[in-house]
């Protein structure tokens, strides 16, 4: 059985969850499996929380969603740990830099206007993430791109071919193309991610722009592996991709 | 058998190009970085993505680890630096970024495991391989990306490597059918010498559009053939024989061009990396009587072909090696898992 004490001592070589006291290991899941409500959907629910690895699951709560599914929140004690101390996240490696800064920066690095063009790509109708990075009102007290000053943001929205944002980018002679994927099935955000660099490549165009794709599911590791120069996922605003295209430019002699 | 021992006697850049993401790439390259130990060749390795890491970061499955022997030449971004277990000697920091950092390129001085990343722009790719030969490699192997294949143009590959496998469908014809497709495509007709290809080498780093009109170029006002196709459409007449596009000649591009009139003219493209019609339109649009050449073609060396997929399903070894050496004779066909 499973050490019901407590130990006081955080490891960060064996980190577990925090429930009520340190390393209990106290972790809920919620998930809905295609069976009638009832005691054996609870059972069923419980036997599936052990096999992720949870001790001692406890169904605190179940729906019926339709009279086929139901729907659980489990309780359980996480029998796994992670060694915190060998774990490496890739990182878009910029200074931030605030709106005003970034103004600055341009007037005095770049001293051109800087053309960013975005568009939620392909299939994905969800203008959420774009928006909230280009958008003049922004997203959480964070300005969009549009409000910047030096910035001329072209927004194209939802659903756009990423041949017509290749052609719009071409046509403004844009500096950075931006690229939001929001929901996805089947990974299909990552054809289409991958189907736009291969586009941009023959067209001659790679090289010229810098190139940022977003989304919840997006990481900055996974922008390497699709060929893109980053790549932002959640909690990220205007500043953050702000700051890194204009460092990029000059950088990369955009000037 | 002794594939690189062949290439490497004709070519100098060398990039794994893949059918699918889990095709067999990184097999493919750890194949290749034996038989290099083994005859003592002096290697550049790079990746257009990231190479070597244990889990992959779109599907999540098990990657296999890229071993490098001493002396090899390898580019590796700062953020993967610490990470590797073999002994690594800076030579040089380039000036190419990546999203792992700025990348690096290093001697391996004690064998071990490396994670290999390289740009992601090719055209940073061919100055870095230069780099490396320059560095002392006798040759450069590129392993590519998911199943990104523009790696492939002849501007940054002399030769590729294709690997695909199980991963692209449950049905073996399938693999074998869209491999030869892929194939295919890299051996077009290639445009022949004469006035019409004088005129389009000429200007082909123009970023333009040429119309061949009675023998005569013309230069009309197009920026790309993105969602061009309706502006093409109407530059082309009876008199017209070819039309040069610089970029990329898409699907949505050859189905608005009028089929009485796409019977009649030749399309021109650099090289094939530059087509982007998936193999069932393909087949639509050849029967329209679509016709292109290329100036240049892709040299397949060789095909790996990966029986075992992540879903669990598997072919019988020999019966897939057979039939893609069937539906692609003349090109080596190997089993990476068997070897």
């Amino acid at each position: 059985m499973a050490d019901k004490t407590a130990v006081a001592q955080i490891d960060l070589t064996k980190v577990k969850p925090y429930g009520d006291t340190l390393n209990d290991g106290m972790t809920e899941v919620a998930f809905t499996l295609p069976v009638p409500y009832g005691d054996e959907a609870s059972e069923a629910a419980k036997i599936l929380a052990k096999k992720m690895g949870l001790d001692e699951p406890n169904v605190v709560y179940s729906k019926a969603m339709t009279p086929e599914y139901t729907f659980f929140v489990v309780y359980g004690k996480c029998q796994h740990t992670v060694d915190y101390t060998t774990i490496k996240v890739a990182k878009v490696d910029v200074d931030v830099m605030d709106r005003l800064e970034c103004a600055e920066y341009i007037k005095e690095n770049i001293k051109r206007p800087v053309v960013i063009v975005g568009a939620s790509t392909g299939t994905d109708a969800h203008t959420v993430g774009i928006d909230a990075i280009m958008n003049m009102k922004g997203f959480h007290g964070h300005f969009g791109l549009e409000r910047y000053e030096g910035i001329e943001a072209y927004n194209l929205g939802s659903q756009v071919p990423n041949e017509d944002l290749i052609a719009k980018a071409k046509e403004l002679n844009a500096d950075a193309i931006l690229v939001s994927q929001t929901v996805t099935q089947k990974d299909i955000h990552i054809d289409n991610l991958t189907n736009m660099v291969e586009l941009l490549e023959a067209e001659g165009m790679r090289d010229k722009v810098i190139l940022v794709c977003g989304g919840p599911r997006i990481t900055h590791e996974l922008a390497q592996e699709l060929g893109y120069d980053a790549g932002f996922g959640q909690h990220k605003y205007a500043e953050d991709v702000a700051s890194f295209v204009l460092t990029e430019i000059v950088n990369r002699n955009m000037v | 058998m002794y594939l690189l021992e062949n290439l490497a006697q004709k070519y100098k850049r060398i990039s794994i190009v893949g059918m699918a993401k889990n095709a067999g790439k990184t097999t493919a390259l750890n194949y290749l970085l034996e038989e290099a130990m083994d005859e003592g060749l002096r290697l550049g390795v790079t990746s257009t993505g990231r190479d070597g890491e244990g889990t992959d970061v779109v599907t999540g499955t098990d990657k296999p680890r890229v071993f490098l022997d001493t002396d090899t030449i390898v580019s590796v971004p700062t953020q993967l630096y610490e990470l590797a277990d073999a002994g690594l000697e800076i030579l040089k920091m380039t000036e190419y970024g990546s999203s792992l950092g700025q990348i690096m390129l290093c001697r391996v001085v004690s064998s071990g495991y490396v994670q290999v990343a390289g740009p992601v722009i090719n055209a940073q790719h061919v100055k870095m391989c230069e780099e490396m030969l320059s560095m002392g490699a006798e040759m450069v192997l590129i392993d590519g990306a998911i199943d990104r294949k523009s790696i492939a143009a002849p501007e940054s590959s002399d030769a590729i490597i294709l690997s695909t496998g199980a991963v692209l469908s449950r049905k073996m014809n399938k693999v074998v059918e869209e491999t030869a497709h892929t194939v295919a495509l890299y051996s077009l007709p290639v445009l022949e010498d004469g006035q019409d290809r004088n005129v389009i080498e000429e200007h082909k780093n123009d970023d333009r559009i040429i119309v061949i009109r009675d023998g005569e170029a013309y230069f009309p006002d197009i920026t790309t053939g993105l969602g061009g196709g309706k502006l093409l459409d109407g530059e082309i007449d009876e008199k017209t024989s070819h039309v040069f596009v610089p970029g990329a000649f898409t699907e949505s591009a050859a189905m608005d061009i009028n089929p009485r009139k796409l019977k009649n003219v030749t399309f021109v493209l650099k090289d094939p990396t530059k087509i982007f019609i998936g193999s069932g339109n393909w087949g639509k649009l050849r029967k329209k009587g679509l016709s292109i050449k290329v100036l240049e073609n892709i040299e397949v060396a060789a095909i790996t072909v990966n029986p075992t997929a992540p879903a669990g399903y598997k072919f019988d070894h020999k019966a897939l090696v057979d039939a893609m050496q069937e539906a692609v004779p003349g090109i080596p066909v190997i089993d990476v898992m068997l070897s």
